[in-house]
């Protein structure tokens, strides 16, 4: 188990209920985590409508995950 | 040779007129301003006339590269004095060629009036009587191509930007800077009534408006430019209004509508910097490729409940586009707008306001920059989160950019770019005109069973727009597709090419 801080933005927040939440996971890369926290929350976005960023940089969602690492999900917005 | 002078002497007129003899060219138009005796009613002895001479000769050049593209002349020269003055002088001459009269007359016109608001040069005129002040050239009374909310402004007020000019990072070469500098905003909802209060407060020279709706009550809370009487009324006017009473010397030019495939990129040309603050996700990606193409740069916000982002995309460097960032554009309807997932007031309004802090070191080119980032706002938990963000890989490798490469993938006003018709009967009926751009030996090969206008009519219609629908015919459909697409740049909006060209067209067509 790898434990992490997860952050997320604009709709995903709305749709998990808070802002970032710390957790222990199996999941191998970004794309699996994404589709196990998309299972809990019911995110409708998939990931090729998102950016993801560790440790505030963009990485893609083969990479894997690191213990303390910090990712948080970007969905584009549009409001102005 | 460049072809714009600043001078502190008097300079040889007829060497200006030597410079541009061409023997393609059957129209030369020359502007010569001269100082007058009288000013605003007040007798004259003279004048001063001062510049930011680096800024004024690549601004100088800048306006006769876009005479050269709007008006299609061959040259043109342009000669402003510096110094000291007397009555009769000469202080500004401009001189255009062109191998046809009319497009010298219009180029000629549009150079003068565009150094006149452009160029940072001031003068001081020495009344016979009473004091002397400098003003900026630009701040005259409005020409008729000005948007005119300064009409009913007094010229007099005399703008005080000490406040900033103190900060060291600014002074007074800033300042010149920021009244030279040209900024397209659009939208100007949430963000962009910061965005444009603050850019016109510290005095940037030209500021653009793009905004196609009227204010709604619902705008109130979160649209600081505006007032409750003034529902229903168009947004783009009561800005410009409120911007000229905020700050009468900038110049504020208008565009009351959304801006489309055809006329974006002409647009786009005549800005420094273009700030995004619409609430629309195909807006956004739109501005996103004509900056890619017409090499501006574009400052991206927006806004949800209580969040933010801000992006800037700069063409030298390796900030990424939009399509960097999310490479698929989310369909309509899967991002919620400000109406539809609500939007806390000020929210908008701290990222307007960053924006134009972010607008103001980009015209500056203060230290830094946003450019390969992406910072996300909170407002929420009072989180700020920057990530770094380069262009994407493809983009890098290439060393360009592969997501954009025209926009004829957008709707434009006039319809599709490339029509298709089985035999040219059929377009005439449908209303088109035919116009044949082929070389005279490729028509005479292969000459048209119908009647067709030569080239020139279409680009005679740039000029002097008629209603007509024009369909472009050439030998493949490759040279009148590229011509179709480079006239709607022009803002020629109703016209096609006809797809695949004659090689297209059934033998009795022939």
């Amino acid at each position: 188990m790898t434990s992490i801080t997860v952050e997320y933005y604009a709709q995903l927040r709305e749709q998990a209920g808070h802002s970032r939440e710390q957790l222990s996971t199996d999941a191998a890369s970004l794309g699996a985590l994404y589709a196990e926290l998309r299972q809990r929350h019911g995110f409708r976005l998939e990931t090729g409508q998102l950016k993801v960023a560790v440790n505030a940089q963009f990485r893609d969602w083969l990479q894997p995950l690191a213990e303390g690492d910090v990712v948080v999900f970007i969905p584009p917005v549009a409001g102005g | 040779m460049s072809r714009v002078s600043i001078a502190a002497e008097p300079v040889d007129i007829a060497a200006l007129r030597r410079a541009l003899e061409r023997p393609d060219c059957g129209g030369f138009c020359v502007f010569e301003g001269w100082v007058r005796e009288t000013n605003e009613g007040r007798q004259v002895s003279g004048l001063d006339y001062e510049a930011y001479t680096e800024l004024a000769l690549n601004e100088g050049e800048r306006i006769i590269d876009e005479a050269v593209r709007r008006f299609g002349i061959a040259d043109a020269r342009c000669m402003h004095r510096v110094g000291r003055l007397a009555v009769g002088d000469t202080a500004v001459w401009i001189g255009v060629v062109a191998p046809h009269r009319d497009a010298a007359f219009r180029a000629c016109r549009y150079i003068i009036d565009a150094i006149k608001q452009r160029l940072p040069i001031w003068k001081k005129e020495h009344y016979l009587v009473g004091e002397s002040a400098w003003v900026a050239c630009s701040h005259g009374p409005a020409n008729e191509h000005a948007h005119a909310p300064h009409a009913n402004v007094p010229t007099t007020f005399i703008p005080d930007y000490s406040r900033q000019t103190r900060l060291v990072e600014i002074g007074a070469a800033g300042q010149a800077r920021l009244a030279a500098s040209r900024v397209l905003v659009i939208g100007a909802g949430g963000l962009g009534c910061p965005v444009l209060s603050y850019l016109a407060g510290a005095g940037v020279g030209t500021l653009g408006i793009v905004d196609s709706d009227v204010l709604e009550a619902s705008n109130l809370h979160r649209q600081t430019l505006y007032a409750a009487a003034e529902v229903g009324q168009p947004k783009v006017e009561l800005a410009a209004r409120r911007l000229a009473a905020l700050n009468p010397v900038v110049r504020v030019e208008t565009f009351a509508e959304r801006l489309t495939a055809d006329t974006i990129t002409a647009i786009f040309d005549r800005y420094d910097l273009v700030v995004e603050c619409t609430d629309d996700i195909d807006s956004k990606y739109l501005s996103s490729d004509a900056a890619v193409l017409t090499g501006t740069p574009i400052l991206f916000a927006s806004v949800y409940q209580y969040e933010g982002q801000l992006h800037a995309y700069v063409p030298q460097g390796h900030s990424p586009c939009l399509r960097c960032l999310w490479p698929v554009p989310p369909a309509a309807g899967a991002l919620a707008t400000c109406e539809q997932a609500g939007v806390l007031g000020p929210v908008p309004g701290t990222l307007g306001a960053m924006q134009a802090v972010e607008a103001i070191r980009m015209i500056l080119d203060l230290p830094g920059r946003l450019d390969e980032s992406l910072l996300l706002v909170n407002l929420l938990d009072h989180g700020m989160r920057k990530i770094g963000a380069q262009r994407c890989a493809p983009c890098l490798e290439a060393g360009r950019c592969v997501h954009v490469r025209d926009l004829s993938a957008w709707p434009t006003a006039g319809g599709a770019l490339e029509l298709a018709f089985p035999t040219l009967q059929l377009a005439l009926d449908g209303g088109y005109t035919i116009v044949d751009i082929r070389d005279a030996d490729e028509i005479l090969a292969h000459p048209l069973s119908i009647p067709a206008l030569p080239i020139q009519s279409v680009l005679n219609a740039v000029e002097t727009p008629d209603e007509k629908r024009y369909l472009l015919l050439c030998a493949r459909g490759r040279r009148s597709r590229q011509l179709a697409l480079q006239l709607r740049r022009q803002g020629l909006a109703r016209v096609h090419s006809f797809r695949g060209g004659v090689a297209a067209l059934p033998p009795c067509d022939e």
